[in-house]
């Protein structure tokens, strides 16, 4: 009884609450109809740099919960009209105000804990794409040669979300490749008569343990290199799950046209991540003016240049092992 | 191809307790990597070597740390 009018102001189904979202904030050609989320509102240089999302804490949503509750409290009445009058009563309005308030403080409480486990408002950061830019990064991923400018644009400080730029990271494309790439190693097993269900998590679970062994070693040399970098962990996860995508693309040719067709395309990728890997890294893992160019000379940059191709060396390694055994 | 999530835990797991047995005088010492043999360098940029000592003696600290109750 308490629930609807806070639950209807968060669902993410709902349609036609974005659209009054977008009423509410006066938003000006910023949305992108967002396909998985709710529209976002803000731009570069807009008031609030660091909002991704409709910000669902406790100021707005009472007041989208006060904008509903004339629609909420006229819905339960609309579909149960013996209830009206039990709805009417005074000391039920209270009751419901009062069981409200009990839900919206549970909702902070394992908010709160949440949090202390998964950084769940950092996480969202990386969630934070649309279409245009997934397409874009995957053109990015096959073909970097001609991108110019990798470096991320910052808004006060803070890295912009990776809807606006290209070459922030994501986690969207990694994970969904990740999941693509078991479906797919699922299907390649299939069509040899290797499959069986326990074999797609083997699968996942394997190529997890290469992905977290891969970000350790390369945390660790990190830390003995003693390299002042603003890369995290998450970034360093998304960055390595690109090859994912690679992977899909050599598997599933090799499947469609056979093992030369595999071995060219999985190359053409290999080649293609290698020089991603390097361009990128190279402006977070370098000193300033080696990334723009010019040969630094010294040992510590000449380490921080062999850990960048290391990683990166690494990539096309770990794509052919975790790939040549799906197609025979 | 069984390289999975348990067997990267089970070889952590090794290489903690690798790094927490090995023995402060009958081999650190005598190597050159002893708790007091590193620290000194402050002026400049630690090198790989004061890491990796820095990096056993927190480990085996912690690991210590754990087992003294």
């Amino acid at each position: 009884m308490a629930g609807p009018p806070r639950r209807l102001a968060r669902s993410p189904q709902v349609g036609g609450h974005e659209v009054r979202d977008l009423e509410l904030r006066g938003v000006h050609g910023a949305g992108m109809p967002a396909s998985k989320r709710r529209v976002p509102v803000s731009q570069p240089g807009m008031t609030d740099p660091h909002q991704l999302f409709d910000d669902t804490s406790s100021a707005q949503s009472r007041g989208y919960g006060a904008q509903r509750a004339p629609g909420g409290l006229g819905y339960p009445t609309a579909s149960a009209s013996p209830q009206s009058a039990f709805l009417g009563d005074p000391v039920s309005n209270m009751a419901m105000a009062y069981g409200s308030s009990l839900a919206a403080q549970g909702k902070e409480l394992v908010d709160k804990n949440i949090d202390r486990f998964i950084p769940v408002t950092k996480l969202k950061y990386y969630f934070a794409v649309d279409t245009m830019y997934v397409g874009k990064k995957l053109g990015l991923l096959f073909f970097p040669y001609l991108h110019q400018d990798w470096e991320v644009q910052y808004q006060q400080d803070t890295p912009v979300a990776p809807r606006f730029d290209v070459n922030a990271p994501d986690l969207y494309i990694p994970a969904m490749a990740f999941i693509t790439y078991v479906l797919v190693a699922g299907l390649a097993l299939g069509t040899q008569d290797r499959f069986s269900p326990d074999l797609l998590g083997l699968q996942a679970s394997s190529a997890l343990a290469w992905l977290t062994l891969e970000v350790l070693a390369i945390l660790l040399s990190l830390y003995l290199v003693t390299v002042n970098t603003d890369l995290t962990t998450i970034d360093l996860v998304a960055f390595l799950g690109y090859k994912y995508v690679g992977m899909i693309g050599g598997v599933l040719m090799g499947l469609l046209f056979g093992k030369v067709v595999y071995y060219l395309v999985l190359g053409w990728c290999c080649v293609s991540i290698f020089v991603f890997m390097i361009r990128t890294l190279r402006l977070k893992i370098l000193a300033e003016a080696a990334a723009e160019g010019i040969p630094v000379r010294g040992a510590r940059n000449q380490l921080r240049m062999y850990l960048t191709m290391a990683v990166a060396a690494a990539q096309p390694l770990l794509m052919y092992w975790l790939t040549f055994h799906l197609v025979r | 191809m069984a390289f999975t999530l348990y067997s990267l835990l089970q070889a952590a797991l090794l290489c903690v307790n690798a790094i927490a047995v090995l023995h402060e005088e009958r081999f650190l010492k005598n190597i050159g990597w002893g708790t007091d043999q590193g620290i000194g360098g402050f002026e400049e940029e630690p090198g790989i070597k004061s890491q990796l000592m820095n990096l056993i003696r927190s480990v085996r600290t912690v690991m210590r740390g754990k087992k003294k109750n």
